[in-house]
């Protein structure tokens, strides 16, 4: 019961040098399809139990680098069904690629797929002379962007960035390679840029049963203050990521992850400034670097999936319809 | 894992006469009783990389390495042999089994390499980053046996195996600079636009190429197609692709996204692949290459990356007589993991058909081949003696390498050397640092230090 050489490498990449929900969750698979490809049972063994042990070893050697995001539970919970399911009639090679093709289908229909069918259904929305404003570097929206200008529709982007990631940078460089419009801000300014917007299109980590949108910190900011303006907030969410736990308690305490608390006292590469020097040891002192934050449904006026475009209510619904088609 | 691996087995090398002759190519030299390359097949084959084709230089080597492969390990390994023209370097080597080469990426193994350092994870960081090639670096090695009686050479310092001058990003995943330390006498040169686009490079001195390259088989392919001339991937192709990592003139094919795809569903699936491809790169920050790229219009790089391997990890390349002691010393001294024998109390191998005289002592750290004699009053140290040996008696064996079917006449006396298959010692010789050929017969009574026995 080995994890081969390269996998450890791989898990390792995945688990602290790529960000984003999607990416996360499509490296992970990968690497169960490496898992799965290089394994043997051995004998006196259940093809089923062994396997399933196999990949909970993966996936807690994963938590123990980073706490797993939603899109990569929902992910294991439908490969360990899989295996669950495995005929035991089958021969280990049969076995493994219907296990391999099982995977590699839930990439291409439940992410890839999704996000294809997100994109058509969103750039319907996008107008001739549209302000847009996204924050930080979603999947989705992205390749709703990206799409749109394709089209030849004529929109402006405005991206808006928070430290300490400044994942919004990422997409800029993107953007701006395909000749789109863009402007940069920090969110510190986003109640003045706003009355110039006229759609905010923003990414979820996932979406709970009551409509509660989590994803990446300062997205509750970007809506809340998107409906005062009353400008309409659309958040592009593939349906795998929806989650049927409700969150009541947006504490810190509970289930937020906190990031490295030097990435908010100090500054990359400016040694010089050092304004928390000899306050770090301070027992009263907490840096708290949140990862995440939720956003209350009454702020986001739609929820764009690949089951289409749904007002957050109906989140449950899917949710319902999702359930079944996992078990199925 | 989509890898083809190619180990270099080489046929004939002049640093190692006579230990290497028509009869023994190198890739067959043996260490601790075992042919070199089979430290590589095992190697290769606890990192699941089981797709290999071994090149050898001259057919008659290609037909000795080829049999012994058969006779070891068919059943284990899938293992093509092909022999190549003798002197075309390893580059030339490659375009002759260009055809054979149809996975993605190919790994480079040089055939004379000791060691334990994983060649998966060279493999795994070359895919990690999508490099064009990937090089592992390891710390230098210090030649030189532990001991200073009889140490081996002229002058008694330790001097490192060779000189290799690297540059590094400031991340040390990236590979900005390389050249060989005895090609520069006062000055290099370093391109400007490298270290303007990564910013900070470290120039390293204590790190050595290890001749175990991954390569994306098209860069490679492209790069010998339109560079006859380069001969040594090492001292020509890898400096090349260093050096042109921001303009690079290879079209790697993942930039190709427009297919033609037979009908819908095939383009479907392109899609699907460009779209997951992208989304993964899109997850991790930019590398240098790619912000580079996105300034300037039509500019493509491609990435030189490293793998710099743990200090730990014990490596050595057998391209000296030198480095044969000291692997020899070393695999069964302090590497003895690697020689897959298990030890006795005394710290040392003994076969149990090998017949040891009365008040013979074999010190620790020693290796008896099957079948060997050894004499009365007879004292080994240090040594390593093949199968089927015939060793007299008061003979004296220390730091030596003795091989298979050789005898050793009485009262020998045999320091720092090695002697080759079937050679034969008459009585009372007395040896220091000398290498005799196989086959070769040292007459009575003689004695000799630091020569070199050969038959003309």
């Amino acid at each position: 019961m080995s994890v081969a050489c390269g996998n450890q490498v791989g898990l390792q990449y995945l688990s602290g040098d790529i960000s984003g929900g999607n990416a996360r969750c499509i490296a992970m698979l990968q690497a169960f399809q490496e898992v799965v490809k290089d394994y043997s049972t051995p004998p006196e063994k259940t093809l089923n139990r062994d396997m399933a042990a196999e990949i909970s070893s993966c996936v807690s050697f994963l938590r123990e680098c980073r706490p797993l995001s939603v899109s990569m539970r929902n992910a294991i919970r439908f490969v360990k069904n899989r295996i669950a399911k495995l005929s035991i009639t089958l021969s280990e090679s049969e076995a493994k690629a219907s296990l391999k093709s099982d995977i590699e289908r839930f990439i291409n229909e439940k992410i890839i797929g999704a996000d294809m069918v997100i994109v058509k259904h969103a750039v319907t929305k996008i107008r001739d002379g549209d302000v847009l404003l996204t924050y930080g570097s979603p999947t989705a929206v992205e390749m709703v962007l990206l799409h749109a200008h394709e089209l030849g529709k004529k929109f402006r982007v405005l991206v808006v960035d928070s430290r300490p990631k400044l994942q919004g940078q990422l997409l800029l460089r993107r953007l701006i390679k395909r000749g789109i419009n863009c402007a940069y801000t920090h969110i510190n300014a986003i109640s003045y840029i706003m009355h110039q917007v006229t759609k905010v299109f923003l990414g979820a980590s996932s979406v709970f049963s009551n409509g509660t949108v989590y994803s990446r910190v300062g997205t509750a900011c970007v809506a809340m203050v998107a409906t005062a303006f009353r400008v309409p907030v659309l958040v592009c969410c593939e349906a795998y990521k929806f989650h049927e736990r409700v969150l009541l308690d947006y504490s810190i305490c509970s289930s937020n992850e906190l990031g490295d608390p030097n990435a908010i006292s100090k500054v990359h590469g400016r040694e010089d400034i050092n304004y928390f020097d000899g306050l770090t040891n301070n027992a009263n002192l907490k840096f708290l670097n949140l990862m995440y934050d939720a956003t209350p449904s009454d702020y986001i006026s739609m929820i764009i999936t690949d089951y289409g475009m749904v007002p957050p209510t109906s989140v449950p619904v899917i949710v319902r319809e999702y359930q079944k088609e996992h078990l199925l | 894992m989509d890898f083809q691996v190619v180990i270099l087995a080489g046929g004939f090398s002049s640093n190692l006469v006579p230990l290497v002759s028509k009869e023994v190519p190198k890739a067959l030299l043996p260490v601790a009783n075992r042919p070199v390359l089979s430290y590589v097949l095992d190697l290769l084959e606890s990192n699941n990389l089981k797709d290999l084709i071994v090149v050898v230089e001259g057919e008659d080597a290609a037909l000795k390495v080829g049999g012994w492969i058969s006779s070891a390990c068919v059943d284990r390994l899938h293992v093509e042999v092909a022999a190549v023209a003798e002197n075309v370097g390893t580059a030339g080597a490659l375009r002759a089994i260009a055809h054979h080469l149809t996975a993605k990426d190919i790994l480079i193994v040089s055939g004379d390499i000791v060691s334990d350092i994983p060649p998966g994870a060279v493999a795994a960081t070359h895919r990690r980053h999508d490099a064009a090639v990937t090089v592992m670096l390891c710390a230098q090695p210090v030649s030189g046996p532990s001991e200073s009686g009889g140490s081996g050479g002229k002058d008694k310092t330790k001097k490192p195996a060779c000189d290799d001058i690297i540059g590094l990003d400031s991340l040390k995943q990236f590979l900005l600079y390389i050249a060989k330390g005895a090609e520069i006498k006062k000055d290099t040169r370093v391109k400007k636009s490298i270290l303007c686009a990564a910013g900070k490079m470290e120039i390293r001195s204590d790190l050595m190429d290890s001749h175990i390259y991954a390569f994306k088989r098209s860069v490679l392919q492209e790069v010998l197609d339109q560079k006859p001339a380069f001969r040594s991937l090492k001292e020509d192709v890898l400096p090349y692709l260093v050096r042109t990592q921001l303009r690079s003139e290879i079209f790697s094919d993942q930039n190709n996204v427009e297919e033609n795809g037979n009908g819908n569903g095939k383009n479907n699936m392109q899609n699907n692949e460009v779209v997951l491809s992208q989304i993964l790169s899109n997850a991790s920050l930019p590398s240098f290459h790619q912000v580079y790229e996105s300034g300037l219009d039509s500019r493509k790089t491609h990435k030189c990356c490293v793998y710099i391997a743990d200090e730990s990890k014990y490596f050595v390349r057998l391209n000296s007589i030198q480095a044969f002691m000291d692997v020899n010393r070393d695999v069964i001294g302090d590497a003895n993991h690697l020689s897959g024998y298990s030890f006795s109390a005394h710290h040392n191998i003994v076969h149990p058909s090998a017949e040891l005289g009365s008040k013979t002592t074999v010190g620790p750290h020693c290796m008896l081949g099957e079948g060997s004699q050894v004499g009365d009053k007879c004292s080994v140290k240090r040594s390593v003696i093949g199968r089927h040996c015939r060793i007299g008696s008061n003979v004296k064996i220390v730091n030596s390498v003795v091989m298979d079917h050789a005898t050793i006449g009485d009262g020998c006396s045999i320091q720092g050397s090695v002697i080759c298959s079937n050679a034969q010692l008459q009585e009372r010789v007395t040896l220091r640092d000398c290498q005799v050929e196989a086959g070769y017969v040292v007459c009575a009574g003689s004695e000799h230090k630091g020569e070199t026995f050969a038959r003309k």
